[in-house]
């Protein structure tokens, strides 16, 4: 049978060349390696041009099986998924080691943030990182704190509920996003008022947005902003009771009122790994809870007031320390019309939808 | 014709995802894999439950003591209290205390296996003679020392304990964790009709019961069923199990042990440390139960000493 019409295998891809390759050969045959190695050896440094090719080459090999043929992942996108798993293991070790691994990971994030969104716009990064975090999140939490048979399966379940509620508003407000195409151009050519923005991101016209959301790879206006804010508020809740449950089966705990327990002696938390690492990840979730808070404060903050984020940036810093009170708000129409605009919002959006 | 296979396929595709995801979910919420909710006795019936005895004391015109009132009107200890120094009357050479103001009904003996733990023991004695004082109960608290260098044999002293125990007349017994403190005032230490698991709720474990045969910490039984069982069984060094050899050996013989309510059942663990629960123990359990009537107070090697300490009655045993 001849070899370009056999079909290709999940781990085969056509290379660079257009010849047929297998995610095994990854490591094998590279000239651009040998020739820059070469010269490297021998004193005449590794040639640019060798460089740049040797970096196609890597980005070309670089892929996950997938059906049909093997897909090319962005480098860009497979960092998270090396880089958070090895940050749990490493701070399961002891307390320094977990000081020194929260904090090295913190840095790395800063500087791929400002990196990033300047070099590679629609990178797919952070979407990848909030992902992945919850797929460990869920699975230690699931494979490893509940065998300590401590928790019960209410509260697991209640659990599951906020985090389903999460999953809901995510999966709806990127729903959202992607119908929103010609309807943004449409409202904005019947003159609704309110302010139209173009995200070079999402390549949508967006009414009245607010923010490009890189950690949920969305853009959040006026159609999707009560979702948004949703959304935030079943994540604290579910992180937050997670590591609530977590760090009481690990550590020691103390009733604070009736059935509210909190931890209060976590010594021997580093004696057993899987302890440890569970210890670990209750830590991170409750540090991804105050960030979230945070968002989740300045989105009401925000709504109340009737700005957009552009808006609150534009601010001078003695505007925003009265909270935007004194400000020039165009586009505000008192709190409680602001709040009903972002929550009924979906009832004009999808009669706009359907009468399409 | 390819259009219909294709919607079939995606159809098959579709329905196996939602069949996995079904057992999925079934498997990850089962109730077995995680604490569970068991049957206990309601605080308004632990009175009737109670097994009561008629204790000769000097002075029989004395009332009663009323055992109700000791239950119903619990308290909580809070935990940073637990190691506070305490006030009790400073009890009979051997650690034996008789009530002076009623009349008691109720006689325990506390057997604690111990070795090479002086601080716990320490903590253990001052909070437990102040609190079992104030159930009004006769009470002799029993050390069990394990003397030679084996690894530590749980069982093997709480038969000797046992038995000086029930030499001495004690129709009840205790076997009581030296690390384990009560938290309530009801919880009354006495035997009941059938052998009772009273630390179901303990601080360590979310004061939630992680598997419904868990027997270990503090068991109150009478020396009635302990004699009629053999005992616990000799066999556990250092390795876990020896509580559910116990729990085994009273399932055999028909007195399977029930719980009172949590909210007097609730106990602390000094210096907690954490252990997995891990209740798939059965490997070497099937062997010992079968021989347990050889294995247990009958086979008990009779090297052991009495001796009388200011706080409680020391037995030194291998």
């Amino acid at each position: 049978m001849d070899d370009r019409v056999r079909p290709l295998c999940c781990c085969e891809y056509f290379d660079g060349n257009n010849e047929r390759s297998h995610i095994l050969l990854c490591c094998c045959n590279c000239v651009d390696l040998d020739e820059g190695f070469e010269s490297l050896i021998t004193g005449q440094g590794f040639p640019d041009r060798n460089r740049s090719r040797l970096m196609a080459t890597i980005q070309d090999r670089l892929r996950i099986p997938w059906r049909g043929g093997a897909k090319q992942v962005a480098f860009d996108a497979i960092l998270p998924v090396i880089i958070l798993p090895t940050m749990f293991l490493l701070a399961a070790i002891s307390l320094w080691w977990t000081v020194f691994s929260f904090t090295a990971v913190a840095v790395i994030l800063v500087s791929v943030f400002k990196f990033f969104i300047r070099t590679i716009p629609r990178t797919k990064f952070f979407i990848v990182w909030t992902v992945t975090s919850i797929i460990i999140l869920y699975i230690i939490f699931e494979f490893l704190v509940i065998p300590l048979l401590e928790i019960l399966v209410e509260e697991n379940i209640f659990l599951t509920i906020l985090f389903a509620g999460f999953l809901l508003c995510f999966y709806l407000m990127k729903i959202r996003n992607n119908t929103l195409g010609k309807i943004g151009e449409s409202e904005a050519e019947s003159g609704y008022v309110g302010s139209y923005n173009r995200c070079s991101i999402c390549q949508v016209v967006v009414p009245e947005k607010d923010h490009h959301c890189v950690w949920f790879d969305c853009c959040v206006g006026r159609h999707n902003q009560c979702l948004f804010v949703l959304a935030l508020f079943f994540a604290i809740a579910s992180l937050l009771y997670s590591s609530n449950l977590t760090l009481t089966s690990v550590c020691h705990p103390f009733i604070v009122y009736k059935s509210i327990l909190l931890p209060d002696d976590c010594s021997d938390v580093y004696q057993q790994f899987e302890l440890g690492l569970s210890f670990v990840a209750a830590i991170y979730s409750l540090g991804l809870a105050a960030f979230l808070l945070m968002l989740f404060l300045h989105q009401i903050l925000l709504v109340s007031l009737g700005l957009t984020s552009k808006e609150w940036r534009n601010l001078s810093f003695c505007a925003k320390c009265f909270l935007g009170l004194c400000s020039k708000r165009p586009h505000s129409l008192g709190f409680v019309k602001n709040w009903s605009r972002i929550m009924c919002s979906n009832k004009t959006y999808s009669n706009i939808a359907y009468s399409h | 014709m390819s259009l219909v296979k294709n919607v079939n396929r995606s159809m098959t595709t579709k329905c196996i995802l939602i069949v996995c995801s079904v057992i999925a979910l079934i498997a990850i919420y089962w109730p077995a894999r995680h604490a569970r909710h068991y049957d206990y006795i309601d605080l308004a019936d632990v009175y009737d439950e109670l097994l009561f005895v008629h204790v000769k004391t000097n002075k029989p015109n004395l009332k009663y003591c009323d055992y109700e009132d000791v239950i119903v009107n619990n308290s909580d200890v809070d935990v940073e209290e637990v190691v506070e120094q305490r006030r009790f009357y400073r009890p009979k050479n051997g650690g034996e205390y008789i009530p002076r103001t009623c009349n008691p009904l109720l006689k325990v003996a506390v057997i604690v296996p111990y070795r090479n733990r002086s601080q716990q023991l320490d903590v253990f004695l001052n909070y437990m003679h102040n609190f079992l004082q104030k159930q009004l109960i006769v009470y002799r608290i029993f050390v069990v020392n394990q003397t030679d260098n084996l690894p530590f044999n749980r069982a093997k002293m709480l038969n000797y304990g046992a038995k000086v125990a029930m030499d001495m007349d004690f129709p009840c017994l205790i076997l009581h964790d030296v690390d384990l403190l009560p938290l309530n005032s009801g919880n009354i230490y006495s035997c009941s009709k059938k052998p009772r698991h009273m630390s179901s709720s303990l601080d360590t474990f979310r004061f939630n019961l992680p598997y419904l045969t868990l027997f270990g910490g503090a068991v109150a039984i009478s020396s009635e069923h302990f004699q009629g069982i053999n005992g616990m069984s000799n066999q556990f060094y250092g390795w876990g199990g020896e509580d559910d050899d116990f729990y085994r050996r009273l399932e055999i013989h028909s007195l399977l042990p029930y719980r009172f309510t949590p909210i007097i059942s609730k106990y602390t663990m000094l210096f907690h440390k954490k252990e997995k629960a891990s209740p798939s123990r059965y490997a070497m359990l099937e062997k010992s139960v079968a021989l347990h009537r050889m294995d247990g107070l009958s086979s008990l090697p009779a090297n052991y000493s009495v001796k009388s300490e200011k706080l409680y009655t020391l037995v030194m045993a291998s």
